[in-house]
């Protein structure tokens, strides 16, 4: 999963902390995309380009194009080389190059352009530079924009953690026990579940990546064994389920209004005279044949 | 408030109530006998739009939220003229969901919408609005819902033993305007010609404002200053607010404002406690909610607040809205792998519900709902562990 990192293009943040450097992991993905043959940019802020790029050899070296914020970061010395705007205005140049094809920017790093840049500036510069690849305007297919940031994330509130957390594609969060560094990669895809994986892995000196299995881990009884369900239907004082005999009697019912052939026909055909029942009735004493006058208190 | 004529006051009204009302049939009752010239008319009528009904509480007119479901836990719907607030869940799956529905919702019943965004391009929103389901597939779509969990032996048509039996079917016309509230497939995408035939305006911040521009700090964030002069241009220039006496026929504005109070909007409320901008949301709120009680419009509004570190605030933005429904999905927290839950894949909480003209309010007694996205649908339960 490490080394799909980058295929999917975006904001990545490594978040690192003091236990677990982060440094490392980014200039290994760095000489990923080099190798790879992607235009790398660097925006140098912590460190020296001489330590940076130590570590590389030669051809990785010549491939980055390093943009040295650290020696003189307010441009004092006014030699010129420094770019206009600060790094602000590197990654604003970022937003609008013209020629095609992948692009990873590595930020090293991220929270001294926190510390140096208004939030709100930084986040939509970000979001601006890692958008790219989305509005093709000329219509013609510009190739996929990485945007590396190392975060120190004991620096920040949760605020601005949060606040980048928000915009980033993929999130690494550096961790591990004695010996073995582990990175957890939460990835959100736009619109789909975000997945979360860790990954066990450890750093050659020569920055590429080795993956590996975690130490094993001595499996841990289940908390809680799972209670099994309780049926609802076990123990009830009337029959919730038909036999085949009481379902085949119920479909074969005829409902009172549902009128077969044979009903109708019953219906229409004249009734036959010996089949019809009669009433026999007797009168009795007491009992009144006038109709018309059932109380027998008109006075006529 | 913004009111519907009920009554034919003035002649131009009632020339439109007619025109209104002989070119949508919105009733299935038919006038028999020929109809009485339009001048003459003296009996009142009803001026519908479509797309809207008035509640049965208090006659308020209402617009669905696009989620049946939804509109019946509000009391009927989103009443015009005021806002549905959203407080987004962590990784803002479900709230684009809900926006999603209510636009397609605004598409399908033919009403204008207004999209404004910062991260993304509002053009590209609407390419991504759920197709709606019409009356002939829709009974297609539940009962395959409904039917994958059944199990064999119950699949049996139900015998009805009454007389219902033998009626005539009755044929619903698939006439999608004339009904509130429309099902959605979440699978399909809306068909580019119910877009294209739709009337729409975009905001996407990024276009409107240049990065070099040098802002000067005022009371509001620039980027609402500008999309609150946006709204109000659209407002008044399409006459939603009554300004240009309208001959042609009323119709509502539907706002979508997404994720907002994010960084990308340039205000700082996620970022930091007390930040300069820290009232900028809470004036953004009330001047539109100005506008809105003065149009036929009904505003859906997004926000991260699970980001706002200032809580005081998502009170005052909890009052300054209308209705506000929170969603928290379970995905990530440990609810996810807890048996309990295992039906829903998150809460709704309904925290406020408007008086409107009323002295109470349309409170459900139900207070415990979760959601679950089907393959197609999005359905809203009652959270049967808490009963």
């Amino acid at each position: 999963m490490l080394d799909s990192l980058l295929a999917l293009g975006g904001l990545v943040l490594l978040r690192d902390s003091v236990e677990w450097e982060g440094r490392s992991l980014l200039k290994a993905l760095v000489k990923k995309s080099a190798l790879c043959g992607e235009q790398v940019h660097i925006l140098g802020c912590e460190v020296s380009e001489e330590e940076f790029r130590e570590g590389f050899d030669s051809q990785i070296n010549n491939r980055l194009v390093y943009h040295d914020f650290f020696r003189d970061p307010l441009n004092w010395s006014k030699t010129g080389e420094a770019l206009p705007g600060g790094p602000l205005g590197a990654l604003r140049a970022m937003c609008k190059r013209t020629d095609l094809g992948p692009v990873t920017i590595a930020l090293d790093s991220l929270s001294w352009l926190l510390l140096h840049l208004p939030c709100t500036t930084l986040c939509q510069t970000l979001h601006a530079v890692s958008h790219q690849d989305s509005c093709p305007g000329d219509g013609s297919p510009v190739g996929k924009v990485h945007v590396l940031g190392l975060l120190h994330e004991e620096l920040h509130g949760p605020g601005p953690m949060g606040a980048l957390s928000s915009l980033a594609q993929t999130e690494v969060t550096l961790g591990g026990t004695v010996g073995q560094a582990s990175a957890r990669i939460l990835c959100r895809r736009p619109r789909q579940r975000p997945t979360d994986q860790t990954q066990w892995f450890s750093i050659l000196p020569d920055f590429s990546l080795d993956l590996q299995e975690g130490p094993s881990i001595e499996s841990q009884p289940h908390s809680d064994p799972h209670i099994s369900p309780v049926d609802p239907t076990a123990h009830l004082t009337f029959n919730l389920h038909l036999s085949r005999k009481e379902r085949e009697a119920r479909d074969s019912l005829t409902l009172p209004f549902q009128f077969s052939s044979e009903k109708q026909e019953a219906l229409l055909r004249p009734r036959p005279s010996q089949a019809t029942s009669h009433i026999f009735y007797e009168p009795d004493a007491y009992d009144d044949l006038d109709q018309e006058d059932p109380d027998d208190d008109l006075d006529i | 408030m913004a009111a519907v004529a009920t009554c034919g006051g003035d002649a131009g009204s009632v020339g439109s109530a007619v025109a209104t009302a002989s070119k949508s049939n919105v009733t299935s009752f038919q006038r028999r006998g020929p109809r009485a010239s339009g001048t003459n008319d003296s009996s009142p009528r009803l001026v519908s739009i479509t797309g809207t009904r008035p509640s049965v509480r208090n006659g308020q007119l209402l617009v669905s939220t696009g989620l049946p479901a939804l509109d019946q836990l509000l009391g009927g719907g989103l009443a015009v003229g005021t806002v549905l607030l959203i407080e987004e869940d962590k990784y803002n799956i479900y709230s684009s969901l809900l926006f999603k529905y209510f636009l397609a919702e605004g598409i399908v019943s033919g009403h204008t919408l207004l999209v404004a965004s910062a991260n993304e391009d509002p053009a590209n929103i609407l390419q991504e609005l759920p197709a709606p389901l019409l009356d002939d597939n829709c009974k297609k779509e539940f009962d395959e819902d409904v039917y994958n969990h059944k199990t064999p032996e119950s699949n049996i048509k139900m015998k009805i033993a009454w007389r219902y039996q033998l009626l005539p079917k009755m044929e619903i016309r698939p006439v999608s305007s004339s009904r509130f509230g429309h099902y959605y497939d979440t699978s399909k995408r809306i068909p580019q010609e119910l877009i294209e035939a739709s009337k729409w305006h975009g905001f996407f911040l990024p276009e409107k404002i240049s990065s070099t521009l040098k802002v000067e700090p005022c009371s509001l964030t620039y980027g609402y200053i500008k999309l609150l002069q946006f709204i109000q241009n659209i407002i008044y220039e399409e006459g939603f607010d009554g300004s240009n006496p309208q001959k042609k026929q009323k119709n509502i504005l539907r706002i979508g404002i997404q994720n907002l109070g994010s960084p990308l909007w340039g205000d700082d409320i996620c970022c930091t406690e007390n930040g300069d901008s820290s009232h900028s949301l809470t004036k953004f709120l009330y001047v539109l909610r100005g506008l809105l009680r003065t149009s036929l419009s009904a505003c859906i509004i997004t926000m991260p607040t699970h980001l706002i570190q200032n809580k005081a605030v998502i009170a005052h933005v909890t009052n300054l809205s209308d209705i506000v429904v929170g969603l928290e999905s379970f995905i990530g927290s440990e609810r996810e792998t807890n048996p309990l839950y295992k039906d829903y894949h998150g809460l709704i909480h309904i925290r406020q519900i408007p008086r409107l003209n009323n002295l109470v309010c349309d409170e459900s007694d139900v207070k415990d709902l979760g959601f679950k996205l089907k393959r197609k649908l999005f359905t809203i339960e009652v959270d049967s562990t808490s009963l």
